[in-house]
């Protein structure tokens, strides 16, 4: 790369930048009603955020006795979406699948939107998000490798950075019309999609390598994180094409449906599997070890506040599964949409609420609590939630665009 | 059901929440743990060594002692050594320095030194002719029932530790005179294991210095034992509160339950069987 | 060493403001902006957060501050105090002491669930008093319980033959987690038909919570003790997951300490008022260990089942205990090797 190209390249990218700019300002009402809620909602966590920050954790429902709430659940379970990008990625790149590396893109941008959610729902989990910079590594300190959680650092900014380059490269071409450069194009490609394998492994080694808390700490955990990610990424990403496809001139054929549903159904599978396995070897022997699966499952000492999310993601799971195995179901792009929203909820609830939050019970000296979030932490899950949307949505549209033709570079006589 | 629960918590935490703000606030100004102190505290067993809380103009600008609120307690020392003394003649086996060890006087604590031989003398109260146990009709606020002295089970009778001749003074084995303020002499005539763990640091109290050759109060036997009543050897005791309940919990009612009588749900029969279980074996041990 | 900072500080007067000076140089308006906005997201009104100077907030870790650093970092913390409680304070910072180890030794069957420890330690440590109360120490009340005829219809494997006998603690096993009470109230202890297990952070010598802190501001000092650097903690609560002891607590909110009630003698990684959003634990009462004085829930202990002492000398108390007695430690299936050790007479 001469000098001269330099200066091309980064004179194209603005153009390319302000271009997409421009074109997602133009849209129709549902898009600006769409945008004007999700930026409402996402206006939630500067209240919330505020209060937090000015008042402490006094304002969530977290005690000493559970210290990780619904940030770090929802952390958890969207580390597992963004990994997900990885069921559009692969099979486009690796098996070759046309129709899919035709959208491939939408599941890096998918994966860049679930970072971010995860980074903002880090922050909110944070005693001190004004400290952050003490984990920077030069001005800080980073505890590599012995803290897992820097590990977990890693792994998502590395991933991000690799779906930004990835993706925004993919589309910077496609605007300038000329083919990608596979010479390093792909094998980055190939590393993302190793990469968010880790990811969520990383995360899921942040929680197991903890034997004080027996509810995570088994080796199935890593797989099953996977795993569920896998159908709840999948999922998510047929809602969201259901949506493009309905919304936009962008032709998804259904046999990109048809391959992602298989993937939810056959996870979904996997999941409920590895679900009875862990009943099973925990429940069986009934070991003091399995108290937090009892409380999960039925509750204890009378206390039952995650009783209700463990059954409803388990009829979520198993409904939405046994749904999905059905072929006629299955194939009605109609339909799936809406199962797939019942399986990623369902996920979410067992992942999330059934899983992180009931490891805190019995607290490791034997205590059990209640915990209940408090409106401030929901207020800023869904803000933080909406924000993502927004982040996802200002993104697919332009992928969109650029996909569709409708951002495309145009080369004046004079440059 | 569970649905209404849980649209039920959601409202209540909403509610908590907006309620909570004000006595958040509240809080960080509240200062009425400091506005009344204690002054009027005990050291170690309640009605024995009785101190006031006086605030200091030391180094630190502290107050002698801190108390408990609840149950007058002390709970904290300024100065550990505030109105010790040098243990004086200490055992020869022991080894620390004598400078070191100090004692709080256990005279000035007792409830009728006055001294002792004000009446004690030979003959106000003529010296006793025998030390075999007999009815007394005095110090019944001491020893209620002198037949049934609550020490030694029958063993042993007052004038196996107070000095038949000199009342103000305890007596050892062999008819030698032993302090009041050194009642550890005295105990460690019969409790030998236990005297043996007390001069080594194990058995009993010490505040002051933790280094092996530093100052440092020893708690004498009769700071935390009555000798005149060793059933139970200590004292009940009023507790300090219990801890804060963890936010968003109500009661403590769950930790009554027990594995594996509770079933979770409470369901079907289990659950008042265990119950009733449960209160008679509270009933039948407190008998 | 107190009479050194006092020295130092008489020497020196402007040092800390021309560090903050040169501070402000080299960071530049960007780092002004930012630490203003920090102040802004943690609550600017909070009085000691306001006076969290740039010259604090941009302070090493502990661990890595020259002496000269600590002695700054000391003094600034010492005007904050003074201005916040209205009181003289000293914030000492002196050393582990070279051939010392600490060791703690509990004597359960003493221990009568009077939590006298627990609220002694409260007013030593400058522990937050309500809304959110901290206590770093934990009484546990187990049950005796007892075997009975009734029971033995009762529950059991499927035929009903052989009952389970449910009577307390003594006759269940209690491994992992223990089916105690935390809340218990009574009228007097020790109630007849329990006996009482006090908790704290156990001090480990491989400390589960140092291995897992991200910024490392949670180490273990030479003497034994795993201290932290509130000033460098982020609040991500990784270690009180990963504790097994449940020994740390969180700074929920800002700390409700009255002036009246401040302990003045403090450490830098011991007793002196925390911060909202940081987590805390029992550090053995550095401010006074190391200075040689008992920690405060021994000295306030009514029965004298705590000691304490050099575990490298075999004169002190807890080496005796070690020799003498029959000793275990909690939880040892994790290996994390406490030096709080329990014993029976």
């Amino acid at each position: 790369m001469n000098n001269n190209s330099i200066v091309r390249f980064i004179s194209t990218f603005i153009c390319f930048g302000i271009e997409t700019a421009l074109y997602l300002l133009k849209g129709g009402l549902k898009f600006y009603i769409w945008c004007f809620i999700l930026l409402s909602l996402g206006g939630l966590v500067v209240i919330g955020g505020a209060l937090q920050g000015y008042y402490g954790f006094i304002v969530t429902g977290l005690t000493d006795q559970v210290t990780w709430g619904l940030y770090l659940a929802n952390f958890v379970f969207l580390v597992g979406v963004a990994a997900a990008a990885v069921t559009v990625v692969f099979p486009g790149y690796v098996y070759k699948h046309k129709e899919i590396k035709k959208v491939a893109v939408l599941g890096e941008m998918l994966a860049i939107a679930a970072v971010s959610m995860c980074m903002i729902f880090i922050l909110f989990h944070m005693g001190r998000p004004d400290r952050l910079w003490h984990i920077f590594p030069g001005i800080g300190i980073f505890n590599w490798p012995n803290s897992m959680l820097t590990w977990d650092v890693v792994a998502l900014n590395v991933y991000l950075a690799l779906n930004v380059v990835c993706g925004f490269y993919y589309l910077y071409k496609k605007y300038m019309g000329e083919p990608t450069n596979d010479r390093w194009y792909i094998p980055l490609v190939y590393i993302a999609c190793v990469w968010a394998l880790s990811i969520h492994t990383v995360t899921a080694f942040l929680m197991n390598t903890m034997p004080t808390r027996p509810m995570w700490a088994h080796s199935i955990l890593p797989i099953k994180f996977i795993i569920t990610a896998f159908a709840a990424g999948p999922a998510f990403i047929i809602i969201a094409f259901s949506v493009i496809r309905n919304n936009t001139d962008l032709d998804i054929p259904d046999k990109v449906f048809h391959f992602l549903s298989q993937i939810v159904v056959w996870c979904l599978g996997i999941a409920l599997f590895l679900t009875i396995s862990e009943l099973v070897t925990e429940l069986y022997p009934g070991t003091e070890h399995s108290f937090s699966l009892v409380y999960t499952i039925m509750g204890k000492h009378g206390l039952t506040m995650i009783v209700p999310f463990f059954w409803t993601a388990m009829v979520f799971m198993v409904g939405s599964f046994i749904l999905l195995l059905n072929p006629k179901i299955r194939k009605n792009l109609t339909i799936l949409p809406y199962i797939c929203l019942v399986a990623f909820v369902g996920i979410w609830l067992e992942k999330g609420m059934a899983f992180v939050l009931p490891g805190f019970n019995p607290s490791p000296i034997g205590e059990f609590s209640e915990y209940t979030p408090s409106i401030v932490e929901i207020i800023n899950c869904i803000g933080t939630w909406a924000i993502g949307l927004f982040i996802f949505t200002i993104l697919a549209k332009g992928a969109v665009g650029v996909l569709l033709g409708d951002i495309k570079y145009k080369e004046y006589p004079d440059s | 059901m569970k649905l209404f629960k849980i649209t039920y918590t959601v409202a209540a935490a909403t509610l908590a929440f907006f309620l909570s703000t004000g006595p958040v606030t509240d809080a960080l100004a509240d200062n009425t743990e400091s506005d009344t102190p204690k002054t009027d505290c005990f050291e170690s067993r309640e009605g024995y060594t009785k101190v006031q809380r006086v605030e200091g103009d030391n180094e630190f600008d502290w107050p002698n002692i801190k108390c408990s609120d609840k149950t007058g307690g002390v709970l904290w020392w300024g100065d550990p050594f505030d109105g010790t003394e040098p243990m004086g003649e200490m055992p020869i086996e022991a080894d620390y320095s004598h400078e070191e060890a100090v004692v709080k006087p256990r005279i000035p604590h007792l409830t009728y030194f006055m001294p002792c031989t004000a009446c004690h003398n030979g003959e106000t109260v003529p010296v006793p002719t025998s030390t075999k146990p007999r009815q007394l009709y005095m110090h019944q606020d001491i020893v209620p029932n002198s037949l049934d002295l609550k020490h030694g089970k029958g063993a042993i009778w007052c004038l196996n530790c107070h000095s038949a001749k000199n009342r103000d003074k305890l007596i050892d084995h062999f008819g030698n005179e032993i302090s009041f303020n050194q009642p550890q002499k005295l105990c460690g005539k019969c409790h030998g294991q236990i005297y043996r763990d007390w001069r080594d640091g194990i058995h009993g109290k010490r505040t002051g210095s933790w280094r092996p050759n530093g100052k440092r109060r020893w708690w004498t036997c009769t700071e935390c034992h009555n000798p005149h009543d060793m059933e139970p050897p200590f004292k009940q005791l009023e507790p300090e509160w219990a801890p804060e309940l963890p936010r968003g919990m109500t009661n403590a009612d769950h930790e009554q339950h027990h594995y594996p009588e509770d079933s979770g749900h409470g369901a079907g029969h289990d659950s008042p069987a265990s119950g009733a279980g449960h209160g008679e074996t509270k009933a039948g041990a407190g008998d | 060493m107190s009479d050194d900072i006092k020295k130092d500080r008489a020497e020196e007067p402007e040092l800390t403001d021309q560090s903050r000076r040169s501070l402000f140089k080299t960071m530049g308006l960007g780092a002004a902006s930012l630490a203003g906005a920090a102040a802004l997201v943690t609550g600017s009104d909070d009085k000691a957060e306001a006076r969290t100077t740039f010259a604090e907030f941009f302070q090493k870790n502990y661990r890595l501050m020259s002496e000269q650093e600590k002695k700054e970092s000391v003094k600034r913390l010492e005007t904050r105090y003074e201005e916040d409680y209205g009181r003289k304070v000293k914030v000492g910072y002196e050393p582990a002491e070279e051939g010392v180890l600490f060791g703690y030794a509990l004597n359960i069957q003493k221990c009568i669930g009077c939590r006298r420890c627990v609220k002694a330690c409260v007013k030593e440590n400058n522990q937050s008093r309500h809304t959110t109360e901290i206590e770093w120490i934990r009484v546990i009340k187990l049950e005796k319980g007892q075997f009975s005829e009734a029971a033995l219809t009762q529950g059991g494997y499927p035929g009903g033959d052989y009952g389970i006998q449910v009577g307390g603690n003594a006759y269940r096993n209690a491994g992992l987690i223990l089916e105690g009470q935390h809340y218990y109230e009574p009228e007097k202890v020790p109630e007849k038909d329990s006996f009482y297990l006090p908790m704290q952070c156990m001090q480990c010598e491989k400390p589960p919570c140092v291995k897992v802190c991200p910024v490392r501001t949670t180490y273990r000092d030479p003497d034994g003790v795993v201290v932290i650097d509130y000033n460098w903690c982020i609040g991500c609560r990784m270690c009180m997951g990963a504790c097994p002891y449940w020994a740390r607590r969180f700074n929920f909110a800002h700390p409700t300490l009255p002036a009246k009630e401040l302990n003045t003698d403090m450490h830098y990684l011991g007793n002196r008022p925390r911060v909202k959003g940081v987590v805390e634990k029992c550090h053995f009462c550095l401010q006074r260990t190391r200075k040689g004085r008992y920690t405060s829930c021994i000295e306030v202990c009514p029965v004298g089942a705590r000691k304490f002492g050099n575990l490298l000398d075999p004169e002190s108390e807890v080496r005796r205990i070690l020799d003498r007695k029959r000793v275990f430690r909690l939880k040892a299936e994790f290996n994390t090797y406490p030096k709080f050790f329990y014993f029976v007479d």
